[in-house]
């Protein structure tokens, strides 16, 4: 079978941190910006995160995630810089068009914390088996039941992905037309939601089937069947990402 | 006339691993089996020619059009494929829409593809079934269903890839029925196919592929004559040709009949 995840394999050190630190951070980079709500932290925190990104070697697997987002987050610039509510000062004029300087920070500051979010979140995806995730999180004491769960939905975007490609093949080759013009592609779309969502659905049918024969709802301890990997400091970098967390929240309130 | 031109074509799907190296094939009338071992490259190939994948070298040329310039959609009217995994190419949910579906796409009226789906669904004796889920049949049944799609659609040129797999012993005969019915109809006919005995019976000329090239081509006997050369790509004889090699027979003989024939003349003479 074709292996399917949005893993990248590559060398690099972000590779070799533990799952569960990069959970940790994610937390640290949704929570720091929000306590400290101003442009130039969210900012920073951004940098942060996209250097991480940049270390882990993925950048080029993740363009089309971010052209997706910078669509919608462009989208929220214009309409906040033209209405958003707290807006004083004009800053340029075009025609009956007037574009306001809060309306625009305040925006950009969602923009960075929006891409500092999926970021965060393109780390982890991106740079860790999702096997590897689960395994972490049912050795830290997680339901196993949960844990497939998780692993689950990790599954569910690249396995429509997959089916995406092969229902299109399917159409394509007997005389369907999917390529080419934007207008084209568009109509070929909507009848292939109906397929993908049924064949995914199958394919979670067929995988619960075969995790039931193999006892996945015996009762008992479950044994591990991998030795626990060998991460790059997991406990250091746990504690220090935990004490950035700590200090952020103590900070914040004896201000 | 040359129906499909392979020209020189390289193909990978990772950097670096080339699944096709340099290819070159004509394909004229003549049924053609493509034979060779898991992995050779024969998938690749038809997928090729029927414009699923873009070759990143070399020119593939369908009568007069090149692949490289045409969407796969519009190459539908003259080149079929069922799909090596029946579960890829079914997608509809209802056994009848699913064989219409291409009709439909290549202008045939409703009401004419209605009819020419069923006769094809007859052909493959699947009539009862059509208001089923295709999901809910059996493999061979899908299978079945895949080829009636395409066959329906009446494209001069019909590859199988594979279509014996999960197959019982009628079901190979009427699919065996169903190639020598469309050559006689005119129509090219492909097959990548394991079984070599259904490979002399059914087809005149034989590719071998082996690693991504083109090991052996020509007259299916005269590909079976060189069994040193099939040994190369792990291929055996059909049953029959391994038989009269064993007896010591210097001629290649590919069905049975033939061989009974050669026998009796033997015991007479
Ligand atoms: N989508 C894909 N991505 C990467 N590699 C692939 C893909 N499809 C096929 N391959 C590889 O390309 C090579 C040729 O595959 P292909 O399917 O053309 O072989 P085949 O001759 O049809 O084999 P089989 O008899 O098993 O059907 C194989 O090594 C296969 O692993
Ligand atoms: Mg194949």
């Amino acid at each position: 079978m074709k292996s399917i995840s949005l893993y990248v394999d590559r060398q690099s050190f972000l590779h070799r941190i533990d799952p569960i630190s990069k959970i940790y951070y994610i937390v640290a980079a949704i929570l720091v910006p929000i306590l400290y709500p101003s442009l130039t932290v969210a900012f920073a925190v951004m940098v942060i995160s996209l250097i991480l990104l940049f270390l882990g070697k993925v950048i080029r697997q993740t363009l089309s995630v971010y052209g997706f987002v910078f669509l919608v987050l462009i989208t929220v610039l214009i309409i906040q810089t033209l209405f958003y509510p707290g807006n004083e000062t004009p800053v340029y004029r075009i025609g009956q068009v007037v574009l306001y300087r809060e309306g625009f920070f305040y925006a950009l500051t969602i923009s960075f914390r929006v891409i500092n979010i999926v970021t965060s979140f393109l780390i982890l995806v991106f740079t860790t088996r999702s096997a590897d995730l689960v395994e972490s999180l049912v050795r830290k004491g997680l339901s196993p039941r949960f844990g497939y769960v998780i692993a689950s939905v990790f599954q569910i975007v690249p396995e429509m992905m997959s089916a995406m490609g092969r229902i299109t093949d399917a159409q394509r080759s007997r005389g369907m037309e999917t390529e080419g013009k934007l207008s084209v592609r568009m109509k070929a779309f909507l009848p292939l939601i109906g397929p993908v969502v049924l064949s995914s659905l199958l394919n979670v049918k067929e995988r619960a089937l075969a995790l039931e024969v193999r006892g996945f709802n015996a009762k008992g301890k479950k044994t591990f069947l991998n030795e626990e990997k060998n991460f790059l400091a997991p406990t250091a970098v746990q504690w220090s990402l935990l004490a950035v967390i700590l200090i952020a929240i103590i900070w914040r309130i004896i201000q | 006339m040359e129906l499909i031109r392979v020209e020189e074509v390289s193909f990978a799907y990772l950097p670096g691993k080339l699944v096709l190296d340099r290819v070159t094939l004509r394909f004229d009338h003549r049924s053609t089996a493509i034979i060779g071992q898991n992995g050779a490259g024969k998938t690749t190939l038809v997928k090729l020619m029927k414009g699923l994948l873009k070759p990143f070298d070399g020119e593939i040329l369908i009568g007069d059009l090149s692949v490289k310039k045409v969407t796969a959609a519009s190459l539908a009217k003259r080149i079929g494929l069922v799909f090596q995994n029946p579960n890829d190419q079914i997608f509809k949910g209802n056994v009848l829409e699913e064989v219409m579906f291409g009709l439909l796409n290549i202008g045939v009226e409703r009401e004419e593809a209605r009819v020419r789906a069923i006769r094809a669904l007859e052909m493959v004796e699947l009539e009862g079934k059509r208001d089923m889920n295709p999901h809910d049949l059996s493999l061979s049944q899908k299978k079945l269903v895949s080829i009636a799609a395409v066959v329906a659609m009446d494209p001069e040129i019909i590859i199988f890839d594979e279509p014996t797999i999960a197959q019982d012993h009628a079901g190979k005969e009427r699919i065996k029925e169903i190639i020598r019915y469309l050559d006689e109809k005119g129509k090219m006919v492909m097959t990548i196919i394991h079984d070599m005995d259904f490979v002399a019976e059914c087809f005149e000329r034989t590719v071998v592929m082996n690693r991504g090239r083109v090991l052996l081509d020509g007259p299916t006997r005269e590909v079976f004559s060189r069994e040193e050369v099939l040994k190369e790509a792990y291929l055996e004889l059909p049953t029959v040709a391994q038989l009269s090699k064993r007896l010591g027979l210097s001629e290649t003989f590919l069905t049975p009949k033939e061989f009974i024939a050669h026998l009796e003349g033997r015991i007479k003479g």
